[in-house]
Formats: C-alpha cells, structure tokens, sequence
C-alpha cells in the first residue's frame, strides 16, 4: 500500500478470527478488530482525524494550537496530525497516570497540563469541572486555539459509523454480527460502530464495558463517569457491564501470548468481557453467531502499568552480587568506622571515600576529598565484579550507615578485604561537627 | 430503602459509644449539642506518622495543625507526649504556651498581625512566614526590642515543574518559589534578628504529583540557600493527609453512582430537594464538580505520608525520601485533620421526630455549624443513641434538621440511614468529627449555644470524663499506664 500521507494509512484494519481452542466458545465466532494496527497507534487515530481535518487549514492560518481534554490515545495522535500540520498541541489532564504516555507525548512535541488534585478542605463555592478549568486556563493564555472536544464532538461518532462499522460488515461478507463489545470512554466507538452494524442487523446486541469503580483501566470510564459523557447514550447498549484491572490484564495476556496481538489493557479488557457475556449465551445455542470486540491500542505503553499490577510478570532472577541478598546479620556484622575513626581516615587520606548519596545532595554538601557514586550506579558496578583492588583500603558513606553497611557486607562478600562503612552516616558526622564542604 | 454510609468506629470510639447511660448523663448536664474529645488516641496517631519518618530513617516533627480544634484537653495531652504544634493565631499560640508545649516545639504559621510575631519571637518558638514582608516585620520587631534570633522557615507557593506542567490552585499564602533569593538575601542582611531553619509549602489539595513538584521546588530553594553560605536544615511540607471517614468503599461508590442517576433523573433523589452537591443535569449528560470530600480514602493519614516519600521525583530518579535523607534534610510535617482520626464526636439531642414526603424529619438541637459535616463536604450516617427502646425498629431514612430559622440549617442534606426510629430525647453521635467539624465553624447565632466540650478518657477499665478545661494529662489513667 503507497500513500502520501500517514493519515492516509488510518483505517482499513483487519479483523482477525480468535482461534477457538482459545477463547472456548463452541457456536460462537469472535473476532476482533485489530484498531492497534492505525499508524498512531490506536483506535483514536480516526476520531482524532476527523475531528481535527475539517479545522486544520483555518487553524494553520491563524497559528491556533490544538487543544484536548485528554491523557492517552487521543492526544497522542492529535499530537501527531498537530505536528504534521505545523501547529502546537496542549493536552489537559485530570492525571496522567501512565508515565510512558507521558514521556511519549512530550517526545512527540505535546504540551502537558495537569489540572490541580481535589481541594483537601472543600470550598462549597467552587463548582467547576475540569473542561470549564480548561477553557479558562486557554481565555487566560490569549492564544487562538482549536478545541476538538471529544467528549462532545458527533465527528467523533461519525468517524467509526462511516470507517470502522462499515469495515467490519465488509469483512463478514456484507453481514453484520450478532454481537458486538466494546469499551467506552468517550462513547465515539462504540456508538459510531453500534450505528452502523444496526443498519445491517437491526437485531444487534451491543455491549458496553467500563470499568470497576475502584479500579483505573487507563482510556475508559467507570459507570459514573460515563454520565458525564456528551456522546454517551445509555439507549445504544442493550448491557453495560463492568470490567476489573485484573480482567483487563488477563485478557491482555491471553491476546499477547496466545494470539499474536499485542493488545493494551482495554483491548484485554474488552476480550475478557466478551468472553464473559458470551459464555452464558454460548450454553444456550444451537445455530452458528459471530461476535466483534475492538482491539484499542498497543500494549507497549502499558509497562508500568503492568508492573504494578502483576509484578510477577516481570520477576528476575535476583543477582548473586546485589544487597538483596545481604541478610540483616551480615549487614550488622559488616566492618564499620565510627565518625572519629573516619575524620582520622580522611585527614591521613588512608584511601577513597564513596559517597553514596544522590549527586544533588551530594553538591549541596559532602565530605572533603570524597567520590559521589550513587547507590544505583554502584550496584550496577557491582554486578560486574569489584570496582576496585583488594588492596585499595574504602570508605563506603550513606545518609545513615546503612545502606553503606550492606554494600560494605557485600564486598566483604567479594573478597575485598579493607572495605568500610560510616557508622550512622553522613548525618551523624554532621551532628559530631564534623565539616562538610560544597565545592 | 436508604443507602447507607457507614462510618469507619474503631474499638476505642465504639466502646465509648456503647456507654449510652454516660452519654445521656453528659448531654443532660451539659446540655446539647455536646462536643467529646478522646485524647489518648491522638498519641497512637502521632506514633503512627513517627513510625512512617522512622521507616524512612528521617528525622523530623510531627507538629498538630491547632486550628482543625480548639480543646485543650487534646493540645494538653500533646503536651505530654512528644510531638509538636502549627498555631495559627495568637490566641492558638498562647493556648499552647500555656498547655506546658516547649518553644521549641511551636511552629507559627498562617496570617500574622504585630503581637503574634511579637509573642512567637518573645517566647522563641519558630516563625513560618508567609511573605517577604511578614520576614521584614520580625526582624524589624526582633532589633527594636532586643529581642533573641528568631528561627524563622520560609513558606513558598507557586512552585514550577518539569515535564508535564503540574497546575495548582492559585494560593493566597507563601513566597513565590522563584523569589527564594531575596528571602536569602534579606536572611543574610538581618543576620543577627534571623535564622533560616527552612522552607515550607502548604498546598490545599489531595494530589500527590502538585506535592512532588513542590517539594522538588522546596529542595532547589534549600539548595540555593546553601550556594548563598545559609544552612537551612529542614523542609516543612505542610498538613493536608486526610482522613478515612468511611467503612465501606462499597457504599461509597454505590451511593455516589446513585447521586448520579438521581441527577440524571432516573431514580427519586437521595438528598433534600433533589440537591446534586455540585452536579448538573445538562440535556441528559452530568455537568460540574462533585463538592463532596472523597470520604472513602483508603491511603490516608500516615499512609498518605509514606506514599508521598514513596513517590518518585524523575528529575532525580529517586522517590522523596531518599532524596530528603540524601541531603540531610529533616521533614517537618504539620498535619490538622489526619491526627484527630477517630479523637472526638458532636452529640445532639433529638427534638422532634416526624414523616414528611420522601423521608423522616428529625430536627435535632444543634445546628449545621456545630457539626459542620455538610459544609466541609463529609458524608457519613450518625449513630443513634436510644435513651430506651427504639420508637420503632425498622431502619428509616431521615433529613437531619437543625436549630436555626434558616431553611438552610440542614446537619445534613443528604437522607441519612438510622438502623431504627428514634424518638424525642435520644440522642445522634456524628463519630469521627474532630477535625474541623466540631468548632471550626460554630456560631451562637439566635444566642443558640455553642457546644460544650468534655474529655472522655479511661481509667483502668471505666472511661471517665471531665470538663475539656479540666482536662490535664495528670488524671489518674495516666497514671496507671
Ligand atoms: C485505550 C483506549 N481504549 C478504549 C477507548 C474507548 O474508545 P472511545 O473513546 O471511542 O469510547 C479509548 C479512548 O479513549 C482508549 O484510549
Ligand atoms: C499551614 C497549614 N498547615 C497545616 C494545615 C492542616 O491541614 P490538614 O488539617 O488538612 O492536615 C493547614 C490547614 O489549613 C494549614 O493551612
């Protein structure tokens, strides 16, 4: 496929049948359609183009920055079409709570603006939701900008009732499925598809899926927050069910592992509730059905995310020269100095002294003569062996003494034998009055 | 049926509530409504803040906000113990003076007229200024009156982040961060009146990232104090922890996923005349801010503290305690509402009980600012204290009704669960009102009293209780323990 331009590659994503051995049901075709596949990266590749293409040349004209209310997939690729047509793109936030999002949407030129947390003494008289605060913070800017509003904007539906549903028909062969699930955050996908496949299958069952309350599935919405939704209809879904983080990661497991799709939570999320709901109405069958979910995004950017919630997932094996395996006896026997000792260390210059504090406190203020390696680099060093000779007498120093204590042990591990470790650590050769200098 | 929203009672509170003959004792003495502090568990709360500076190996105090209550019981029991006190007016502070807490463990903060800096620099206690001019005016005060070097810590606001811009609420309070060189050059010219300890920030939010990027701005006006030959040692971040008011997460999400539906229309209101606490129906979609604090606040307190030090500042790759401890810094934290957890309740008599419309009226006597729940946007059901058998044992729901001319005066306008009728002359305990609820805001408008305070304590096994300025933590259960 040769186009002339990215936005030309949006869409026409395929949909993939999910082997039956994985997801079990036995009169029942799933497939899912595969949104990671737009160039962006996700499913809000298209709304982003249709809400942002019709304003673009108006918007250049005048030097307008491009606005959003949004922490994940649509400022990304509005960050992108932003980029591309030589305009600036603000994203505002409630929280970005996913930090490789956050790193990418900077990297891709976004500006970010976190909106401040609730008050901790509520003031009564303060009633503003956050796209009133944003609007706001943009007047007071004075620059020109171009909200694409996709909470509110129909371009936003009509991106999915002209692309992704009609898609979906052609794929089954001009046949609509008897099923399709979706998870809902702006309510864009799911509505604009629901449309299109009811025109084809009047008897459509379309369910929607958000998230637990007292869970966090990032691009989706929990029941109370989709109330506040301009394009949310509660009359386009015949359920709404509710989805858990660890739903959204199982399912997100099963897709990566097992199906060749490397799926974001919300796509896993979407899978798992598919599953759900149909497993009950699998029991009952007897002809053939075909159901759709919608694959959303990538799982790459979800790393944190996981690791947080599965840690497992990424367990290591612990590495023989690292403090971890230093037990608390082995740290308290390990060798150690105390304040005069150490000042005799110094004043004599018996051998380097390694501060292992951050390099920022370590300028502000350390003791003379002495090396900043901090505790990360240095167990990094150590993972490769001795960093220095066994006849190269050490002092070791932490805040307290005792992060220095089990480096000290683990050298001693090592072989070195004249290594040592501040006891009670820079703070007590402080408090002793001892000097500290910043260079 | 009402949706529930049950309180979070632990043992100490629900052990006192069981005591209904004591409680009914002390209301018709004392009158209603009638305010109870429990001082001995403010000390567990202290530890527990402690425990969380110990875990991180950081030095530091624990200073109680003062204003989140006025008892004298609770500030003379603080005296006892360990940890320090955030006064915020000259009145707090020669309250705490006059408790027995050392200077030394005195930090005066917020807005300050000439005799409260006069009284904070007499006495020697730390002077946490708000401006440039406020630092100007002690020094001034300190020379013309001979009178010793004040340790002062400077608060700062406005701080700026990296990365991603982490807005936050304008402040009326603090130097602006970027300004940290004049409050050092003004430091060094007035020498000889003035000691920088530190800097300070108070931020009114629940947000964990605006107080990581303040305490990153905190650490680089340290830093650039020290490039200026000052040795400020410590930061002061201010209270703000929270409290957990709630039992059941369960009953909060259902609860407020009704309000909504409620707003939306689908469901008859929970709340006096359809209230939406800040929501709005707009064509079939929820518009506006929801003015309720998040009772259901599973990290909370000292737990908030420990997530906070947990927190990862990026420009350093290192979380906040590490950082703190790095540079040597002690950590000073200034918490109100999260130390008087489970330390007090308000009682009221019941007046009047009766059926109106979509709920049971109970006018109580006692008005919305003696237990201010509604005003400062907590939720939870009262407990009801029978003084015989319930009027009937079924639950009700019940607009709680004050005594004021006001149609305003509502303890609460949300229909609140009671597990069974009352009738007139029982009482309602709201539990867990301590902080800020219980005489923040009361007024003795219409020449309606003000509650009266008793402190309720235990002595070996029986809980005893005395007028709250009677209150010293010499009575016989201290010494026991
Ligand atoms: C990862 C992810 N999944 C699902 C959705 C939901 O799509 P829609 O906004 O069309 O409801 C979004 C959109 O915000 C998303 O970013
Ligand atoms: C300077 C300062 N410190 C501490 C507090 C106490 O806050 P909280 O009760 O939320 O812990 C306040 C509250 O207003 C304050 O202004």
């Amino acid at each position: 496929m040769r186009v002339d331009a990215v936005t030309d590659a949006i869409g026409n994503t395929p949909l993939l049948r999910i082997d039956p051995s994985v997801h079990g049901l036995r009169h029942i075709d799933l497939y899912a359609k595969l949104e990671l596949l737009n160039p962006f990266g996700s499913v809000k590749d298209r709304a982003a183009w249709a809400m942002a293409r019709p304003l673009l040349a108006r918007a250049a004209g005048r030097g307008d920055i491009v606005v959003e209310l949004s922490s994940g997939n649509t400022a990304k690729a509005l960050a992108v079409i932003a980029g591309m047509h030589g305009l600036g793109f603000r994203s505002v936030t409630n929280r970005m709570k996913v930090p490789e999002i956050k790193d990418l949407l900077l990297l891709l030129g976004a500006d970010i603006e976190e909106l401040p947390g609730q008050a901790e003494c509520l003031d009564p008289t303060d009633a503003e939701d956050p796209l009133t605060r944003m609007h706001r913070s943009l007047a007071a800017a004075g620059t020109g900008y171009l909200h694409t509003d996709q909470y509110f904007n129909p371009l936003n539906v009509d991106a999915h009732r002209h692309g992704t549903g009609p898609e979906i028909v052609a794929d089954l062969d001009g046949r609509a499925p008897d099923y399709f699930v979706a998870c809902v955050g702006t309510a864009g996908s799911s509505t604009g598809v629901a449309a299109a496949l009811r025109r084809h299958n009047p008897g459509l069952q379309v369910v929607g899926l958000v998230a637990h309350k007292a869970d966090f599935i990032p691009g989706i919405r929990t029941i109370d927050e989709v109330h506040e939704v301009g394009l949310f209809d509660p009359g386009v879904y015949d359920a709404i069910e509710t989805i858990t983080a660890d739903d959204a990661v199982d399912g997100l497991l099963t897709l990566v592992r097992r199906c060749g799709t490397l799926a974001g939570p919300t796509g896993g999320g979407a899978y798992q509730g598919a599953v759900r709901h149909l497993r009950t109405v699998d029991a009952g069958l007897t002809g053939r059905r075909t159901a759709v979910f919608i694959v959303c995004d990538r799982v790459e950017s979800y790393l944190s995310y996981l690791r947080e919630r599965r840690p497992e997932l990424f367990r290591q094996p612990a590495r023989p020269t690292s403090t971890r395996t230093v037990t608390d006896a082995e740290a308290a026997r390990a060798p150690s100095v105390d304040v005069g000792t150490a000042q005799r260390w110094v004043s004599q210059g018996r051998g380097p002294v390694v501060d292992l504090r951050s390099p920022f406190a370590y300028q502000a203020l350390h003791i003379d003569g002495s090396i900043n390696i901090v505790d990360e680099l240095f167990a990094e060093l150590l993972h490769g062996g001795l960093p220095f000779g066994r006849r190269q007498p050490v002092l070791l120093v932490c805040p307290v003494g005792e992060k220095s204590a089990r480096y000290a042990a683990l050298l001693t591990r090592m072989g070195h034998p004249d290594v040592h470790s501040l006891e009670g650590g820079i703070i007590a050769w402080r408090d002793a009055g001892g000097e500290l200098v910043r260079d | 049926m009402t949706l529930r929203l049950s309180p979070r009672i632990e043992p100490d509170v629900r052990s006192a509530l069981a005591e209904t003959v004591l409680l009914q004792q002390l209301v018709d003495a004392c009158g209603s409504p009638l305010s109870v502090v429990l001082p001995d568990r403010m000390a567990d709360n202290v530890a527990a803040f402690r425990a969380v500076l110990a875990g991180h190996r950081l030095a530091g105090e624990v200073f109680f906000a003062h204003k989140a209550n006025r008892s004298s019981a609770l500030v003379r029991h603080l005296a006892a113990g360990d940890a320090g006190i955030d006064v915020a007016s000259l009145g707090e502070l020669q309250h705490a003076l006059s408790a027995g807490i050392a200077a030394r463990r005195i930090m005066a903060t917020g807005p300050k007229n000439r005799e409260f800096l006069w009284l904070a620099a007499r006495a020697g206690v730390t002077v946490n200024a708000d401006s440039i001019d406020e630092l100007s005016e002690l020094a001034s005060l300190v020379t013309a009156h001979r009178l010793p070097r004040v340790r002062v810590m400077a608060r700062l606001s406005g701080f700026a982040s990296t990365g991603a811009r982490v807005t936050s609420r304008r402040s009326r309070f603090g130097v602006p961060a970027r300004a940290i060189g004049a409050v050092a050059d003004l430091i060094g010219k007035e020498a000889g009146a003035l000691d920088l300890t530190g800097v300070a920030f108070h931020l009114d939010t629940i947000g964990l990232a605006e107080k990581v990027v303040a305490i990153e701005g905190c650490l680089a006006a340290l830093d650039e104090c020290h490039r200026r030959g000052l040795r400020p040692r410590s930061l002061d971040i201010g209270g703000g922890f929270g409290v957990d008011y709630l039992a059941d997460a369960a009953e909060w999400e259902r609860w407020t996923s009704e309000l909504t539906e409620a707003v939306l229309g689908r469901r008859p209101p929970l709340t006096w005349d359809g209230h939406a606490y800040g929501l709005r129906n707009d064509g079939g979609t929820v518009r506006g801010a929801l003015g309720l604090y998040p009772a259901h606040r599973p990290v909370a307190g000292a737990a908030y503290l420990d997530a906070l030090l947990r927190a990862e500042v990026r420009a350093h790759r290192r979380t906040v305690g590490t950082l703190l401890l790095d540079a040597m810094y002690d950590l000073h934290v200034e918490p109100g509402r999260a130390l008087l957890d489970q330390c007090g309740m308000v009682l009221a008599r019941v007046l009047e009980v009766r059926d109106d419309g979509d709920g049971t009226v109970v006018r109580l006597d006692c008005n919305a600012r003696d237990v201010s729940l509604e005003e400062h946007g907590v939720l939870m059901d009262p407990v009801v204290v029978h003084r015989s058998s319930p009027a009937d044992p079924r639950p009700v729901g019940a607009y709680l009704v004050g005594n004021l001319c006001l149609e305003a005066d509502l303890i609460t306008r949300r229909r609140v669960h009671l597990p069974a009728r009352p009738r007139p002359g029982d009482l309602l305990a709201f539990v867990n009102t301590a902080g800020y609820f219980m005489d923040f805001s009361a007024t003795t408008a219409i020449r309606q009293p003000v509650a009266r305070k008793v402190a309720l304590y235990r002595d070996g096994g029986a809980w005893r209780w005395c007028l709250d300025e009677q209150y010293w933590p010499v009575h016989p259960g201290t010494e026991a323990a």
